[in-house]
């Protein structure tokens, strides 16, 4: 992971916009780069009863229990089987004021780029097919449009309820 | 080779703050809560002079110094009363069981050191 | 790292000496005429008073100089200690700490209302610390004193030898300024003065002579008789009056002043009972503890989880390993691992008596300022609570016990006329119930009002008017934000501490809380919280393909499900174990287990306070080591589980929270037998 750090700390142009490039179900999206803490391939993961589909399991990075949460639900999008290619970001993110680990996961990770700031966009209120509102802005790099996702506002508002479906396990115990 | 200086006070900022002290005017301190402590002090290590408070649990300083006389090794050490107290009835059994001087609280840092360097015929 | 600064252990110092005077004065409530505690008392303010001089804090040295004479003229018997001086002393207390704390905070005028008010409460007459002046056998003396240049940085201060002298007797002071040099050459550590003293005194010449004892040698002193004692002289010779001596030399021998031995003998007096028994405590107190910083500790508890964690591995390893060298060593390992995690545990928890302790105060002033009287009980001190929970505890049962003594406790006459005792009782206890703490608060006053809470719940509607609620569900309400009124809010329960924080406060450590009462009889508060340890003893099972763990305190035992029952037929969800019909729940229900269940089913049984449940799992595979690891917002929310844990393999395992569970089924059985 080292190799990690140094690519982090190397410093972009001002006003420039670094970010990781992955891919969720074909479609390229990217995630500030500042909150990215290692890449790991697919590990194991144990399911939460009860839980959101978002963040349905738990993962063990290092011997720390980690949520881990599935972006593609909140995005609209199906889940797809994990492949070679499938990677677990681990992230900081700020959930309700408490700095957390989560990990997020990916069909591929890309690569860390510079959007330089002529490239960045707004993000249309229309004509998207994800909502707008966890979108932070789009990147224009290279010919492609970069998606990049507003990290904070799609943890926000995300603590846990107990997930009223597991009532019925009741119901169906007392057939 | 620093001579060596024996801080008994139960109270452990006092202790710290002689400690700092006399460890910047270039000696060893070594020191204990109450007297009985500083009996044990002494026996263990090679002391030149006794600082004391008066009023403390488990031995108070008369006592202390009163036993500590009776040791052959130190009945003539140095052993300077450091207390609050200026009672003249108090100066006069200290007196009596064996201290060499009063130095009364609240007193300034310079002051200890002039007092040790004094008693240590420095 | 420990303050090396002295100032800043002065203030730690202080601290704990103010707790302790606390204590003392709070026992001397009950015995104000204990010596050894009157004792005590005096010698924290001595102490205080002196490093407070020492280290800068004037203010409060000036202070508590005061208090300590009014307990100085009470040790020798010549004040007596009230209730109402204990009161003023308290109060006292409370400056000092803020003087030495918060100095810029002291209010002036409060504390000359505090000085007038322990000088008022000073048993009549006896208000002036000076002896009385005894008219026969006075003598007046003429003192000359003159010390050497460099005695200041000598460290003697020529006030106070001025003022020994001056306590001696009626005196006047005259200061002799003949050698201060002008302005520009004073060095101002050197002592240019010298004092003609003139002294009525009926001590002997070797007290006046006492006083310069130890710095006679360098110094110039005259003492001689200025006239013979007063008319009335009854002449008591005093056998070592020397005659009148020249006013060039005093024969200043070092005789051993007969008076010696009587103040020896007080000397040891004082060393034996009196303060053997203080001296028992704070001897326990300085040998047994040190102070570490509490993140220190939070990193020792992290390594020790870390350990038992990768132990863990090491055991799988070994087990299936032939080597039994290496399995000798892993089991050894295992019992270091085991003992370290008992011995790192221990540290972070207290015992609860620490925070009951401080409610003593908190019961005297309260009780005084409104006129009840209270007898605080407490039961169950000893019962340990990790360090944390144990300081969040504090605001909750402050409030809660002001409740009881304000709301709860009749006035004296009011109890006497129900028969009952004039001081009411409030006891406090604790103690350990599975993996929950008891902590209860039962007063004995009049108890809930069930009708004027309903009325009021009505009125600010939070209920209606026509539901029929049970005692314990209308006591809930008074918990809701909304409940409580600006007159409930009063100053006494002042900075907004309602039911609705006390009960939220509660609920932020994982814990629940329940009122009870009998009309007049009193009312009881019941918290039930978790034990919040970091590694505890788990019980690893399997329910469908993922693995779960239960925390060992809360299992009673574990059986087989009857091999006959068919999962899901209604009148099949209990069990009949010893005569006891005990509700079950399945987990592979509960937590959507997707392969298929094993012919044979375990229950574990389970229990929480007073509630029994049996977990129906696929396998119970065997005894975990369980280090917990709370779970982030994204699951804490979810009741079932307390947190996670890493198995040896490295997965991670849920663990299941007892009492939701057990609650959970208690409610599946109601929802049951309501559809029956």
């Amino acid at each position: 992971m080292s190799n990690w750090d140094h690519i982090q700390s190397s410093a972009s142009a001002a006003g420039a916009l670094k970010v990781l490039s992955l891919s969720l179900d074909g479609q390229l999206f990217a995630i500030d780069a500042g909150c990215v803490r290692e890449i790991l391939d697919l590990i194991p993961v144990t399911e939460v009863p009860a839980s959101s589909p978002f963040a349905s399991g738990l993962i063990n990075v290092r011997g720390k229990v980690v949520p881990l949460a599935d972006l593609r639900h909140k995005l609209g999008m199906t889940k797809r089987s994990p492949t070679i290619d499938t990677r677990i970001v681990v992230i900081e993110v700020d959930l309700d004021g408490d700095l957390t680990t989560v990990g997020i996961i990916a069909d591929k990770v890309h690569e860390v780029t510079d959007i330089p700031q002529s490239g960045i966009e707004a993000t249309p209120r229309i004509g998207l097919a994800w909502p707008p509102e966890f979108i932070r802005c789009l990147g224009k790099r290279s010919g492609d449009f970069l998606i990049v996702l507003d990290i904070t506002r799609i943890f926000s508002g995300e603590q846990s309820r107990q997930d009223p479906s597991s009532f019925q396990a009741v119901d169906r115990n007392c057939c | 080779m620093p001579k060596t200086i024996l801080a008994v006070d139960d109270s452990a900022s006092m202790r710290q703050m002689i400690k700092l002290t006399l460890r910047n005017a270039g000696y060893d301190v070594i020191e204990a809560a109450d007297g009985q402590e500083g009996l044990s002090q002494a026996r263990r290590a090679k002391i030149h002079m006794i600082l004391t408070d008066l009023n403390m649990p488990v031995m108070d300083g008369m006592v202390f110094i009163r036993e500590l006389r009776k040791s052959p090794a130190y009945t003539g050490i140095p052993i300077v009363f450091v207390t609050t107290e200026s009672d003249a009835e108090k100066k006069s059994q200290a007196k009596a069981a064996g201290a060499t001087a009063w130095i009364t609280k609240p007193f300034q840092p310079e002051q200890l050191v002039a007092v040790a360097k004094k008693v240590l015929g420095e | 790292m420990s303050p090396t600064n002295p100032i800043e252990i002065f203030k730690q110092e202080a601290q704990e000496l103010l707790a302790q005077l606390e204590a003392t004065l709070l026992d001397l409530d009950c015995t104000p005429d204990d010596p050894d505690l009157i004792d005590a008392a005096f010698r924290a303010l001595h102490t205080i008073k002196g490093s407070g001089a020492m280290f800068g804090f004037e203010a409060a040295a000036a202070f508590t100089h005061h208090v300590e004479t009014v307990f100085d003229q009470i040790r020798q018997g010549k004040a007596r200690l009230t209730r109402d001086l204990i009161a003023v002393a308290l109060r006292a207390r409370d400056h000092m700490r803020l003087l030495i704390e918060r100095p810029e905070k002291a209010d002036p005028a409060a504390e000359e209302a505090l000085l007038a008010a322990l000088h008022d409460s000073l048993s009549p007459g006896e208000a002036v610390p000076v002896v009385p002046c005894e008219a026969a056998g006075e003598r007046v003396w003429r003192v000359s004193m003159r010390l050497p240049r460099d005695a200041m940085i000598n460290g003697t201060n020529p006030l106070l030898l001025v003022d020994e002298l001056r306590s001696l007797g009626e005196s006047i002071v005259t200061p002799v300024t003949d050698t201060i040099p002008r302005l520009q050459e004073i060095d101002p550590s050197a002592c240019y003065m010298a004092w003609e003293i003139t002294l009525k005194t009926s001590k002997p010449r070797s007290e006046i002579e006492d006083v310069f004892i130890f710095v006679r040698d360098e110094m110039e002193l005259e003492i001689a008789l200025a006239e013979t004692s007063c008319e009335d002289a009854q002449g008591k010779p005093d056998a070592q009056e020397p005659t009148p001596s020249g006013p060039a030399e005093e024969t200043l021998s070092e005789r051993e002043p007969p008076e010696a031995p009587a103040p020896q003998g007080e000397a040891d007096a004082h060393a034996t009972p009196a303060e053997q028994q203080r001296v028992r405590r704070e001897t326990t107190k300085n040998h047994a503890s040190i102070r570490v910083p509490a993140d220190r500790l939070d990193e020792l508890m992290d390594r020790v989880g870390e350990l038992v964690i990768t132990q863990s591995r090491l055991k799988q390893i070994a087990a299936s390993s032939s080597d039994q060298q290496v399995r000798a060593v892993a089991e050894e390992i295992e019992r270091l691992a085991l003992e370290l995690r008992d011995t790192t545990m221990g540290i972070r928890m207290v015992p609860i008596g620490s925070l009951f302790g401080r409610f003593r105060r908190v019961v005297h002033d309260l009780s005084r300022d409104l006129g009840k009287e209270v007898e605080l009980i407490m039961e169950g001190e000893e019962t340990e609570l990790d360090k944390t929970v144990v300081e969040q505890l504090n605001d909750p049962l402050v409030h809660l016990i002001r409740n009881s003594i304000d709301h709860g406790i009749e006035k004296p006459a009011d109890r006497i006329a129900s028969g009952k005792a004039p001081a009411g009782q409030i006891t406090l206890s604790a103690r350990h119930a599975g993996t929950e703490v008891h902590i209860t608060i039962i007063d004995d006053g009049r108890g809930l009002n069930r009708d004027r809470i309903r009325a009021r719940a009505i009125e600010r509607g939070l209920i209606s008017a026509d539901g029929a609620l049970s005692d314990a569900e209308l006591f809930q309400v008074v918990f809701l934000p909304g409940f409580s009124t600006v007159s409930e809010v009063t100053n006494l329960s002042g900075r907004g501490v309602g039911m609705d924080v006390v009960k939220r406060t509660i609920e932020a450590l994982r814990g629940r809380i329940e009122l009870s009462s009998m009309p007049n009889r009193g009312a009881k508060v019941t918290l039930r919280l978790p034990l919040t340890l970091a590694i505890i003893d788990g019980l690893l099972v399997r329910v469908g393909d993922a693995r779960y763990v239960l925390p060992l305190a809360a299992i009673e035992e574990c059986v087989e499900l009857p091999a006959d029952d068919k999962g899901g037929s209604r009148g099949c969800s209990f069990l009949n174990i010893r005569g006891e019909l005990v509700p079950f729940l399945r987990l592979r229900e509960l937590f959507a287990a997707k392969t298929p269940p094993d012919r044979y089913q375990k229950v574990v049984v389970v229990a929480a306070g007073d509630l029994k449940a049996g977990l129906v799992v696929d396998q119970v595979i065997g005894n975990h080591q369980t280090v917990i690891k709370s779970l982030s917002k994204l699951h804490a929310g979810i009741e079932m589980f307390s947190g996670a844990t890493i198995l040896g393999d490295g997965a991670v395992a849920l663990i299941l929270d007892i009492p939701h569970l057990v609650q959970f089924g208690q409610i599946a059985e109601e929802q049951l037998r309501a559809a029956a």
